[in-house]
């Protein structure tokens, strides 16, 4: 991967991302957190140290120039005591040697000496010898004090001109006298740089030592939280997977810290989950095998009972007329059986997870109009009269046409057992997401608490009512799984006096998502009509 | 003529029932109720039809399934209770003509024996037919390859038949299923899939790449153009 220069709205995320890396990784906060405390430790030790050894530093140079400035003076003095000069060369001749020797005892090139302003000035006394260096740095205070000071040394801490630059230094003065002369002060410069050098050395050296023990114990605290971390976050990834599933999954134990008695007890609960999942699941399949052994096992029987029940059936013009009942009565049992027998395989199928959709192009208002006209018998002898109206949906989608065919047929029956003997309308249309269909009936609707259970299984809106149609009590819940597998809906409304309307929609495209159906569930006013009186707002929905 | 249709089911209940309805159709039944013995009374009462239950003791449906297709074509309808599961196909890959899942109801029964028992739809435009580089006998009920006759089960043949004698029409599996099988209703379109297989390991030369029997994607299948 290139490296790509960060823009500038990446930079403006740097301190959201730092905070959420502060928020999310336990490590960087403790590494940053013992980076700030140890930083500040050292910075406030480094600094203390810095200072008391260039404190010391300059204490002790100190006190060694002025040591060697008074031996130095002492001598001279004590030279110029020794002297016995009295004429203007002479004078200055021995002031020019005692510099000299000052200059060789103190190893110190910088020496200067000044007239004492305020004496006899008759007498031919050697005039002033300043050097250049010190001429500037000596300031009048100083002199001033050494003026006044008698034989008492003075001092002052002077930059003293080395180079291009400054060299830190130190001026001691003192009085000297020549002896029928007058008073001279004598200055000596010290030059200051190497202890200057020693002491940028030292603070250079706590620098980088401070860093480097910063940085160390940074890199300490990363390994050390990382020991910490890593168990916790193998956990934590461990439990995820657990959680997604993935029930095998185990932290490996090792050794016998607190981590492992961690790993220990959490592999002791995900072996407790997997085995009472498994217990679950296997009691489920066991009855989810049993419910379609079951069915498989009562369908040999059925099948001699219904070719037994047809033959019988069929005789039945022969028989006295209570016999002949019987048989008719057979007949439509046994088909009854048959159709609950299929709808438990089926919801049986659903539950075992084994159901597979069969797609094909389909045309649902193909599919409509065929199972309106298969039912339209059944709807005359009902009274109830069967429209179609198709605004949209002419043309291909993939669904399962047996499942939906299915589906369609099961709401038209339902529509025609509570429709009341009137119209019942089949609508179909489409939008770019999606197909429905609606099956509008205008018969007795049920209440908002009844439409919340039509999904349910064998569940009955009113138990004491006839069921001229035989329904098995699975029709609905078999619808919503059917709608369901396509990934689409199934849903209700109704209202009591004003009928009921079940909506189906499916996907245009396989596994995509429905924005919105293209058909409204509750009635409009202009919509598939409402009946006088009614009021869509009392209506209630059930969405699956 | 009475046909013979040879019952093999364990559930004599069941088998017996069968018989009865059959008879009153006029058939006559014979009965078998060992998986093991299905063949030996296969052979000994030469049935015109066979309806056989795929689970049975002693042998299992397909195996009876395959041995009786490894020396006959006579048309075999399965009889299973599931209806989902890959036993259906087994079967029918095993050379089962058609299925019915129980409870059948009798009339439906008799009208699957009867389509299978019936002849060939006459009126075929000719009585030689090209297909590919095989030449179809309708009379003489016999596919040719050269002067190598190809053996097909009636249902094999009434397939490769219904496809030749309209060679420039696309067929879709109910079409097929209507004309060949004779389902009136939507139906089960494995049963196409599974014989196209089935006629085109038979009559093509490289089944994988077919002449005779095309498919032509998402609409059904077409006679091979005559070579």
């Amino acid at each position: 991967m290139r490296f790509r220069w960060p823009t500038r709205d990446a930079w403006r995320r740097v301190p959201s991302r730092l905070a959420y890396l502060w928020r999310t990784s336990l490590q960087v906060r403790t590494v940053a957190i013992t980076l700030l405390l140890t930083g500040a430790a050292i910075l406030v030790t480094g600094i203390y140290m810095a200072l008391s050894i260039s404190n010391d530093l300059y204490q002790s140079r100190l006190d060694q120039a002025l040591r060697d400035s008074s031996r130095a003076t002492t001598t001279a003095q004590s030279t110029l005591n020794a002297s016995d000069v009295s004429s203007g060369d002479a004078g200055k001749n021995l002031l020019n040697t005692v510099l000299q020797s000052v200059q060789a005892s103190t190893s110190s090139r910088l020496v200067a000496a000044y007239r004492v302003p305020g004496q006899d000035t008759g007498v031919l006394a050697p005039p002033d010898r300043g050097s250049p260096a010190m001429n500037s740095v000596i300031s009048p205070d100083l002199r001033e004090k050494v003026q006044n000071g008698g034989m008492k040394q003075y001092y002052q801490s002077v930059a003293l001109p080395a180079g291009g630059g400054t060299d830190p230094g130190i001026v001691v003065g003192s009085q000297l006298t020549l002896p029928s002369y007058g008073k001279y002060e004598l200055y000596i410069g010290y030059n200051l740089r190497d202890s200057e050098n020693t002491l940028l050395f030292v603070q250079n050296t706590l620098l980088v030592a401070g860093l480097a023990l910063v940085l160390l114990i940074g890199a300490i605290t990363w390994v050390i939280v990382r020991f910490v971390v890593e168990p916790i976050r193998v956990a934590a990834r461990t439990s995820e997977r657990l959680a997604a599933g993935d029930l095998a999954v185990r932290i490996p134990e090792r050794g016998e810290d607190v981590f492992a008695s961690l790993a220990r007890s959490f592999n002791g609960m995900a072996d407790s989950l997997q085995s009472q999942i498994n217990q679950l699941a296997t009691l489920s399949q066991l009855q989810q095998r049993f419910v379609s052994d079951v069915s498989h096992e009562l369908r040999t029987p059925l099948t001699t009972i219904r070719l037994a029940g047809d033959v019988i059936y069929d005789q039945r013009e022969g028989f006295p007329p209570a016999t002949a009942r019987t048989a008719e009565l057979l007949h439509t049992q046994i088909e009854r059986f048959d159709r609950l027998l299929s709808d438990l395989l089926e919801i049986s199928r659903y539950d075992a997870g084994s159901v597979v959709l069969d797609a094909e192009p389909t045309n649902l208002v193909r599919l409509a109009e065929e199972c309106v006209d298969e039912l339209r018998t059944v709807a005359e002898q009902n009274g109830s009269e069967l429209v179609l109206d198709a605004p949209g949906g002419y043309f291909d989608v993939p669904m399962d046409p047996r499942r939906i065919r299915r589906v369609v047929r099961n709401l038209l029956g339902n529509a025609i057992e509570h429709g009341e003997g009137r119209p019942v309308v089949v609508t179909v249309d489409s939008n770019e997401s999606a197909v429905a269909l609606t099956v509008r009936d205008f018969g007795i609707g049920m209440s908002a608490q009844d439409t919340g259970h039509v999904f349910d299984r064998f569940w009955r809106a009113d138990p004491s009512r006839k069921r001229t149609l035989g329904g098995t009590g699975l029709g609905l819940a078999i619808s919503l799984e059917d709608a369901t597998l396509h990934s689409g809906w199934l849903q209700v409304w109704s209202s009591p006096g004003a009928g009921s309307c079940f909506r189906l929609t499916l996907p245009r495209v396989a596994g995509r998502e429905i924005t919105a159906s293209p058909l409204s569930l509750a009635p409009t006013e202009d919509g598939t009509g409402v009946p006088q009186g009614s009021d869509a707002a009392t209506g209630s929905e059930a969405h699956a | 003529m009475t046909s013979r249709i040879l019952v093999v089911d364990d559930d004599t209940a069941l088998a017996e029932m069968i018989g009865i309805v059959l008879r009153t159709e006029g058939f006559d039944p014979v009965f078998c109720e060992d998986g093991a013995q299905a063949l030996e009374v296969f052979r000994s009462s030469k049935p015109d039809l066979v309806l056989l239950d795929l689970m049975l003791p002693g042998l299992d449906g397909i195996e009876v399934c395959d041995r009786i297709r490894a020396e006959s074509g006579t048309p075999i309808i399965m009889l299973t209770a599931k209806s989902d599961t890959a036993d259906v196909v087994k079967g029918l890959e095993s050379g089962a003509d058609d299925y019915m899942v129980k409870p059948f109801n009798p009339k439906e029964l008799v009208a699957r024996i009867r389509t299978r028992l019936r002849p060939a739809p006459a009126s075929p435009p000719s009585d030689e037919l090209t297909v590919g580089d095989l030449i179809v006998d309708v009379a003489g009920h016999e596919v040719r390859r050269g002067d190598a006759r190809i053996a097909l089960t009636p249902l094999e043949f009434d397939l490769l038949l219904a496809l030749a004698s309209k060679p420039q029409q696309v067929f879709t599996r109910e079409m097929l299923l209507e004309q060949v099988w004779g389902y009136h209703y939507k139906a089960d379109t494995r049963l196409v899939n599974v014989h196209v297989q089935r006629l085109r390991a038979k009559v093509e030369q490289d089944p994988d790449n077919p002449k005779i029997v095309m498919t032509v994607r998402g609409v059904g299948y077409r006679a091979g153009a005559a070579a």
